[in-house]
C-alpha cells in the first residue's frame, strides 16, 4: 500500500532509467544487472521497481499498476495516454525520421499512393494528415527498415540513433517526424491519492535528472510533435 | 476455437449478470437515496437526443466521441454521451419556467463512439447530480459535500477528493501573457497533462524561470501549500480572489463536516472550454482511474437560451465497483416451497405471506420429487424447504432435520440462521 511502484522500460531505455533510479539513491549501483528478476525492491524499501516492455509501461502507469514510469516520448506521443508527463529526464534522445529508398528521394511526394511502414502508426497517420497527404499505413512490430526493400512500402517513420541502419539499408531522411527523450510519467490517482511519498519521489528522480545533465539536453529533446 | 457472433456483444459493452447486476443497482438507488435527502429529485432523459442538441452542449470537441445513428427521416441521432447536456436541455426547455434554484440527479447508462481510455467502454451507468441556477460559494460547497457524501454512500473506503478551479492555471498563463498561438497550444498540452512539453513552450517564449517552475511545481503540490504557493504566483486580483474563494470553500466544507475528505489541487485538468470554476474529481488509492468529476458549468445552459450557473458531478458506476469489495457471490432463497398434489392454493398462499414478510420465496416449478427439491434447495444455501401438505407442513432446516408443522406455523417459524455470507 505504502510502496511506490516505478515502471522502467525494458529495451533502449533500461540502462538510463536505472541509472537515474541509482543516482536518486533507489537503487545500489549495478545490482539490477545481475537479476532477471521483472520486480526489484529498491534500497529503503519504499520504492520498488518493476521492468516492463517499452510498448507496455504506459498501460500499468495509466491503469495505476505503477504509480511512476519511465517512458520514452515516442512512446507517449503514439499512445496518447492519461498520465501526467512531469519530468525530461534527459535521457534516451532519437530522433523520428521519414525516410525513403536513396533512389527515391526525388520522386517519393509525387507517388499517388504512399505506403509507409512503422511502428508508430498513430504518429504516422497524424503526420500525413498535417500535410493533407493520403497514405496508407503498415504496421510491423520490428526491422521496420527492411520493408522499403522488399516492396513492402515506399518508406518508413521510423527512430535513429547514429543513422546507420539507414545507411546500411540505402534509406534516405527526407523529413524529421518527432523528437524522443526518456519523460517521467505519472498515474493521476497516485498524484493525489498518495500524494507525499509519489511527490518525494518525482522531485528525487527530478533532481536526479537535472545532476545527470538532464537540463543540457532537454533543449535538444524537447521538441514535440512537428 | 471462435465464437459465432450471436454469442457475442459488441466491443466496450459489458452483460452483467445476477449478482453483478445487484451491485450496480444497490450502488445506484444509494447514491440517488443520498441525493435524494439532499432534495435533488431524479429526473429521466432519452437514451437517444439529436446530435445537434449533443453537439451544442458539448462545443466542436463532442462529434468524434459520440455514437451516432441515422433516424427514418435522415436526422442525425446520437446515445447520450452524458448527462449533464440532455439536463440542460430540459431545463431550458420545459422546466425554464421552474423556480430557481433546481436541484436534479439522474442515473442510467451513458455511451461513448469509441472506447477511449482505461476500461474501454462505450457504454457504462453513470449517476450524478446538478445544481442549478445558483453561482455563489454555498452552491459549489453543497455539491462537493454532496460527491464526498455520495462516494460514502456507494460504500467506497477509503476515498478522497481533490479540488481545483480553472482560473488558476488560466490566470497564471494569462499572466505569461503569451501570444494566443503558444496559449492555444499550452492549453492542449495542459489538457494532455504534458508538463515538459509546457515547459519547452514557455522556455522558448523567454517566459521567467521563475514562474514556469513554479506553475510545473503544482501538480505536486496539495492543501494550504499549494494554495500558497499559487498566492505567489498569481498577481492580478481576480486570480487572487479565486484562492480567497478557496479557502473559504474550505472552511464551508469543514462545516459540512467533510473537510477532511477534501484537499485542493490546482493541478485537476478537466476540459477548460466546459468548466468555468471549481473542478473536483474524487479518487481511491486502489484504482488508477477517478471514480467522480465534476464542477461548475456557468456557460452550458447559455448555449441553450437559459444563462444560469450551473455545478454538478457524475459517478462512474463500474469504477465504484471495481473499487469495493465484493461480496461472497451466494444467493440462495429463504424458503423454497414445494406441494403435494391438491395442495398448490395452500402452498401460493403461503408463499405469498412470506413474501410480505420479506422473505425471499421460490415455489418448486419443475414437479421434481420432495426429497430432491429440498436436497437441492439446501444445498444450494436456502434457509428452509419446506412441503405444503394439506392443512400441514413438512420443514427441513438446513441441517437435515426434519419436522411436521401445522401450516399457520409456517408464518412463524421467521428467517432461519443461516452461514453468514
Amino acid at each position: 500500500m505504502s510502496v511506490v511502484t516505478v515502471a522502467v522500460p525494458s529495451g533502449r531505455l533500461l540502462e538510463g532509467g536505472m541509472r537515474t533510479l541509482e543516482a536518486a539513491g533507489y537503487l545500489t549501483a549495478g545490482t539490477w544487472r545481475s537479476t532477471r528478476r521483472l520486480i526489484l525492491p529498491c534500497a529503503d524499501g519504499a520504492v520498488r521497481c518493476l521492468i516492463a516492455k517499452p510498448v507496455d509501461l504506459l498501460a500499468y502507469v495509466e491503469h495505476g499498476a505503477a504509480d511512476l514510469g519511465i517512458a520514452g516520448k515516442d512512446m507517449l506521443l503514439e499512445q496518447g495516454r492519461d498520465v501526467y508527463e512531469l519530468v525530461d529526464l534527459g535521457f534516451g534522445f532519437c530522433r523520428g525520421v521519414l525516410a525513403v529508398p536513396a533512389g527515391a528521394v526525388e520522386t517519393w511526394e509525387r507517388k499517388s499512393h504512399l505506403r509507409i511502414a512503422t511502428k508508430y502508426p498513430r504518429i504516422t497517420e497524424r503526420y500525413f494528415w498535417r500535410r493533407g497527404r493520403p497514405v496508407e499505413i503498415i504496421g510491423l512490430n520490428g526491422t521496420v527498415e527492411l520493408a522499403p526493400q522488399v516492396g513492402l512500402a515506399d518508406g518508413i517513420v521510423d527512430v535513429v540513433m547514429t543513422g546507420r541502419t539507414l545507411r546500411e539499408n540505402r534509406l534516405v531522411e527526407v523529413d524529421e517526424v518527432f523528437r524522443s527523450t526518456a519523460r517521467l510519467v505519472v498515474n493521476r490517482v497516485s498524484l493525489r491519492s498518495r500524494a507525499e511519498p509519489v511527490a518525494a519521489v518525482v522531485e528525487q528522480l527530478r533532481l536526479a535528472a537535472g545532476a545527470a545533465g538532464g537540463a543540457s539536453s532537454r533543449r535538444e529533446g524537447g521538441v514535440e510533435l512537428r | 476455437m471462435s465464437l459465432e457472433r450471436w454469442q457475442q456483444i459488441p466491443p466496450g459493452t459489458q452483460d452483467l449478470l445476477p449478482r453483478e447486476a445487484a451491485r450496480v443497482r444497490a450502488t445506484v438507488d444509494a447514491v440517488l437515496a443520498e441525493m435524494a435527502r439532499w432534495g435533488y429529485r431524479e429526473l429521466a432523459t432519452p437514451t437517444l437526443e439529436y446530435l445537434d442538441v449533443l453537439v451544442r452542449g458539448d462545443g466542436g470537441g463532442a462529434g468524434d466521441r459520440l455514437f451516432k445513428l441515422i433516424d427514418r427521416g435522415g436526422e442525425l441521432l446520437a446515445l447520450r454521451p452524458e448527462m449533464t447536456t440532455p439536463v440542460a436541455r430540459l431545463v431550458a426547455t420545459r422546466l425554464r419556467d421552474a423556480p430557481l434554484p433546481l436541484r436534479l440527479a439522474y442515473a442510467g447508462q451513458v455511451f461513448r463512439g469509441r472506447e477511449i481510455g482505461p476500461g474501454g467502454l462505450r457504454e457504462f451507468p453513470q449517476v450524478g447530480c446538478e445544481l442549478i441556477g445558483a453561482r455563489t460559494l454555498e452552491a459549489d460547497a453543497e455539491i462537493v459535500a454532496l460527491a464526498v457524501e455520495s462516494l460514502r454512500a456507494a460504500g467506497v473506503r477509503p476515498f478522497s477528493l481533490s479540488l481545483g478551479h480553472v482560473g488558476v492555471l488560466r490566470a497564471i498563463l494569462a499572466g505569461l501573457a503569451l501570444p494566443e498561438e503558444d496559449a492555444a497550444r499550452v492549453r492542449a498540452l495542459l489538457y494532455q497533462k504534458d508538463f515538459v512539453g509546457i515547459r519547452d513552450v514557455l522556455d522558448r517564449r523567454g517566459a521567467p524561470a521563475r514562474t514556469v517552475d513554479a506553475l510545473l511545481a503544482l501538480p505536486t503540490l496539495r492543501g494550504s501549500a499549494a494554495l500558497a504557493h499559487a498566492r505567489r504566483l498569481v498577481e492580478a486580483t481576480d486570480s487572487q480572489d479565486i484562492l480567497r474563494d478557496l479557502a473559504t470553500l474550505g472552511e464551508i466544507l469543514d462545516a459540512y463536516g467533510v473537510g477532511d475528505a477534501v484537499t485542493v489541487d490546482l493541478s485537476i485538468i478537466r476540459d477548460f472550454d466546459y468548466y468555468t470554476g471549481i473542478v473536483f474529481e474524487g479518487h481511491t488509492p486502489s484504482l488508477g482511474v477517478p471514480l467522480l468529476g465534476g464542477g461548475r458549468y456557468d456557460r452550458l445552459l447559455e448555449r441553450f437560451g437559459v444563462a444560469y450557473p450551473a455545478t454538478g458531478f457524475a459517478v462512474r458506476v463500474e469504477r465504484v465497483l471495481a473499487a469495493s469489495p465484493q461480496e461472497d457471490d451466494r444467493w440462495a432463497p429463504d424458503v423454497v416451497i414445494a406441494f403435494a398434489d391438491g395442495a398448490r392454493d395452500d402452498a401460493l398462499a403461503c408463499a405469498r405471506a412470506l413474501r410480505q414478510r420479506d422473505l425471499v420465496v421460490t415455489v418448486e416449478a419443475s414437479g421434481r420429487p420432495w426429497d430432491e427439491v429440498a436436497r437441492r434447495a439446501l444445498e444450494g444455501g436456502a434457509g428452509r424447504a419446506v412441503l405444503v401438505r394439506r392443512a400441514a407442513a413438512v420443514v427441513r432446516e438446513a441441517g437435515g432435520s426434519e419436522r411436521e408443522i401445522p401450516l399457520a406455523g409456517l408464518l412463524e417459524l421467521g428467517r432461519a440462521a443461516r452461514e453468514p455470507r
